[in-house]
């Protein structure tokens, strides 16, 4: 194998693959802060706090360190990709930031196992600490980082992603404790096992483990990932920036954008003040997630209805006056209607007012496997999946 | 000391007044209100000469001072007089990627010695106590030696300090040994609370303002003894609990937000009412909180501080530009815009009730008949020309009027947890010029002395005290855990000057650790008590 010894310079790499200036961004402060709030709406309320993969990211720069987003479509086929991130509990996380050799770790250890050097990164979700932290390991790496997710959108699980749907597995996954231990996980298609195990090894490990995984081929990447979800983060929190400058109404800019420049059919479905929120507890029920329901009042023109939504980690039902319009892994934004922060299920209280707006999922992420992976039985709720389109058409009637 | 049926004096630094007052047995014997001065130690001065000469009591009958202080807010946002810094962090292996001062602004990084006083060493401790890495003490002793010249004071930051200060502790021994017995040293995990990067950036902070504080606990200490004061000196905390002051320079980072705790002491003070919303309204906006047991409720946010992100414990407050000096905006007919814009302290040039151009929420009051009585303690009335205030078209009054009604009644919603009625208390010089009743409370209190309730609340000496453990649940028993960590809280107490026989809960949290099978939670009790001479 040709293990790279010296440092990586993205520059360097993007240049040997031929990639024309229109295919590649350089990622600044500001467009790590653009891309964070965007995924945040897009992470639909799950994800947790980003802060500490924001200050990495950062921290990164402030290095003079280059971080390079480039375009999915000028990648070679043939090219290795791993991604990095951290799972296990976000309250240990905040007590044991990263250490910059557990980068160099998950990419050795994986390059070690696939005896071939990892060209290219990416990050597996949008929303959340791995948000951010697939910019920070791309830069403390000096690799390229891909604008293409996994779910264009956050998910708590392992095996949530499009790679896994359509084929690409998990594994071998690199799991680093914080002394430089490793366990690596190879379990073929067997995504939902290796979930288990690494989340088990985690807990082991203190509460948090590093993981490399979703190694994949260039050709694979582009054909399972939701591809430009990244630059969609980026100009949707560029809109939400420049409509607060302009003090004009984010969640009507959001949706503009959405619809003008990507295509996507957004709503604002509901507006609303929070008036219950039922919290379970106990891991027996909740399995370490946090699951429970809003209640909603409406406010201005929905005044008089009252909104639903259940969530575990992420929303995943919403329902107005008893009518479901929104099943997992369709997408549910609670913005705040003045900032259009996204507002998330881990922070909301009684009191907020919130615009709810849904999109739809991204068309990898319908697939039948798709369905089956993260569609509402998933979750436990006794509904066949309809997307938002139809739910909504209803409502138009 | 026994501060027992003596006379009080509270003192609350605001960003334009000073207030006082003079209390005997909760009776309020004098109030004053005095420009802050830019040093803020002298116009604290002229608050207690002022009460001193208004009273006429004699000094050495006052019991004791307490002080609600900008001095080390303004000392880190302007930068000044801050202490140069150790900083040691006990995180090796872990933390690397995001070194301590990351994202800090330049300027303050370089007033506390910039990144040359920086270490990260091996140490700390996971969530159940196990040791992450032992110390290396040599190494340290060698860090220690390589700093002492250039610092002023420590800060020394651990994993899971709150649940085991072990290695702070250690390393603060090491430092005592190298360098001074005195020397000044903040541990993380007596300042704040779980999430290592803002309990640093806290820890650091603290450490910072360390002189500032002293000097001007000197300045008011030798203020005091020239006037034949022998009193006990209190400083007012974020929490709405008080410490001494010779405690509180070592814990200067917790008056950052004395003032808003101050407001919500004194509502308790002024009404008795301990549960409910506070609505504190001064000249260009209005802050709201939430009292629980007649103590500020805690924010669960980041509190940022000179562009520094902290955990500290601060009051949970909702700010909004709404004041007495807020501009509305007309078109002759109806309104158009209610604030933000304020005309702030040229009220009595600019606002229509004293013959000037802009109408202001003040206006309205004043056209409302809200506003009917001069406030004794300012020197000028409270309109010289009401009747140009009763110009304003009746349906502007009525639609300003609703409109300022309804800010404050969604930001007072927002404030609560659950749909029931609350009661409000309303204080602050600007009480006078929102309206009396609000949808979603039960009564809306208001009284006298309410635009001096910051200092009046400064005045209740209440010692408060924090306890934090980690458990797992499926190894050890709910309540002996949740007892155990109560009875670390009393240690905490008596040690801050409280009686640990008087103390009494004021809260207990279980947060569970999510992502994450098994039961594990983290226990948080908080207790007050009396002051031990009390």
């Amino acid at each position: 194998m040709t293990k790279k010894d010296m440092k990586n310079d993205p520059y360097e790499i993007i240049d040997e693959w031929g990639v024309s200036e229109s295919d590649y961004q350089t990622i600044d402060k500001e467009a790590i802060e653009r891309i964070t709030l965007g995924a945040n709406i897009l992470a639909t309320g799950g994800g947790g706090d980003p802060e500490i993969g924001l200050k990495w990211a950062k921290n990164v720069l402030e290095e003079d360190k280059d971080i390079v987003m480039v375009q999915p479509e000028a990648i070679p086929d043939d090219i290795q990709l791993a991604c990095a991130a951290t799972l296990g509990a976000p309250v240990v996380l905040t007590e044991k930031p990263p250490a910059k050799e557990n980068t160099e770790l998950i990419f050795e250890k994986m390059e070690d196992y696939l005896e071939r050097p990892i060209d290219a990164t990416f990050p597996i979700e949008c929303g959340g600490v791995n948000s951010p932290i697939g910019y920070a390991v791309g830069g403390e790496r000096g690799l390229p980082v891909i604008d293409v997710d996994g779910m264009n959108r956050a998910f708590p699980e392992l095996q949530m992603t499009t790679f896994a749907t359509q084929g690409v597995s998990a594994t071998p996954v690199v799991t680093i404790d914080d002394h430089h231990h490793s366990c690596i996980v190879d379990m073929g298609q067997k995504n939902k096992v290796a979930e288990d195990i690494v989340r088990n090894i985690a807990m082991k490990y203190g509460g948090i483990s590093w993981i490399g995984c979703y190694p994949m081929k260039g050709k694979e990447l582009k054909e399972t990932g939701v591809l430009h979800s990244q630059s969609l983060a980026w100009d949707l929190g560029k809109t939400v920036m420049k409509a607060r400058k302009k003090h004009e109404d984010p969640i009507e800019s959001i949706l503009e954008f959405l619809k003008e420049d990507r295509g996507i059919p957004g709503a604002h479905i509901f507006t609303g003040k929070v008036m219950d929120i039922n919290r379970e507890f106990g891991s027996e029920t909740t399995h370490g997630f946090s699951m429970g329901r809003v209640t909603l009042e409406g406010i201005e023109e929905y005044e008089g209805q009252e909104a639903h939504l259940e969530f575990q980690n992420e929303w995943l039902v919403a329902k107005i006056d008893g009518e479901v319009k929104c099943l997992p892994p369709d997408m549910i934004a609670l913005l705040d209607p003045e900032t259009g922060e996204p507002i998330r299920t881990d922070l909301i209280r009684y009191g907020y007012r919130v615009k709810m707006i849904v999109l739809p999922a991204h068309e990898n992420m319908r697939t039948p496997e798709g369905i089956e992976t993260f569609g509402p039985r998933y979750f436990g709720f006794d509904e066949d999946y309809t997307p938002i389109e139809k739910l909504l058409e209803v409502e138009d009637d | 000391m026994s501060i027992k049926g003596k006379y009080r004096i509270g003192i609350d630094v605001g960003g334009t007044f000073t207030d006082g007052v003079l209390v005997l047995n909760e009776k309020v014997i004098a109030k004053t209100k005095d420009r802050t001065t830019s040093d803020v130690t002298t116009g604290t001065i002229n608050v207690i000469d002022n009460l001193l000469n208004k009273s006429e009591v004699d000094p050495t009958s006052i019991g004791m001072i307490t002080l609600s202080t900008t001095h080390t807010t303004n000392a880190i946002i302007e930068r000044k007089g801050l202490d140069k810094v150790g900083i040691f962090r006990l995180a090796l292996p872990t933390g690397s990627a995001i070194p301590p001062l990351t994202g800090w602004p330049e300027d303050l990084k370089e007033a506390l010695g910039g990144k040359d006083n920086v270490e990260m060493v091996p140490g700390g401790y996971n969530y159940d106590g196990e040791p992450i890495a032992e110390l290396d003490e040599d190494l340290i002793r060698e860090k220690v030696n390589e700093m002492a010249d250039s610092v002023d004071t420590f800060a020394i930051t651990s994993v899971f300090s709150p649940v085991r200060p072990d290695h702070e502790r250690r390393v603060a021994e090491i430092i005592k040994e190298e360098v001074d017995e005195d020397i000044p040293i903040t541990l993380s995990g007596e300042i704040s609370t779980i999430s290592l990067l803002e309990r640093e950036n806290s820890a650091i902070l603290n450490a910072s303002v360390i002189s500032v504080m002293n000097k001007a606990i000197n300045a008011i200490t030798d203020a005091m003894e020239s006037r034949d004061i022998d009193a006990e000196l209190f400083i007012m905390q974020n929490d709405g609990s008080v410490i001494k002051a010779d405690q509180a320079t070592d814990y200067p980072i917790f008056t950052l937000a004395s003032g808003p705790a101050a407001s919500i002491r004194g509502a308790v003070f002024l009404t008795d009412i301990k549960n409910g919303a506070l609505v504190d309204v001064g000249g260009t906006s209005t802050d709201v909180g939430y009292m629980v047991d007649g103590f500020p409720r805690e924010s669960m946010m980041t509190v940022e501080i000179g562009g520094v992100k902290t955990n500290i414990r601060a009051p949970d407050l909702t700010s909004i530009p709404l004041g007495g000096g807020t501009i509305i905006e007309t078109n002759g007919e109806e309104v158009k815009k209610l604030g933000p814009e304020s005309v702030a302290l040229d009220l009595q040039r600019l606002a229509k009730s004293y013959g000037g151009p802009m109408t202001t929420v003040h206006d309205i009051a004043v056209a409302k008949g809200r506003l009917d009585e001069d406030l004794s303690i300012f020197t000028t009335p409270y309109a010289t020309q009401p009747e140009k205030a009763k110009d304003i078209p009746s349906k502007i009054v009525d639609e300003a009027w609703k409109m300022i009604k309804e800010r404050v009644e969604k930001t007072i919603d927002e404030m609560k947890t659950d749909p029931e009625d609350i009661p409000a208390t309303l204080v602050g010089g600007g009480s006078t010029v929102v309206p009396k009743e609000f949808k979603g409370t039960t009564q809306v209190y208001e009284s006298e002395h309410s635009e001096v309730a910051g200092a009046l609340g400064a005045t209740l000496a209440e010692i408060a005290a924090y306890a934090e453990n980690v458990v797992d649940l499926e190894k050890r028993d709910r309540q002996e855990a949740i007892d155990e960590t109560i009875e670390m809280a009393k240690n905490n107490v008596e040690k801050n000057g409280g009686d640990p026989e008087e103390a009494e809960v004021l809260d207990i949290q279980e947060v569970p650790f999510s992502y994450m099978p098994g039961e594990r939670e983290k226990i948080r009790v908080k207790v007050k008590s009396k002051f031990k001479g009390l």
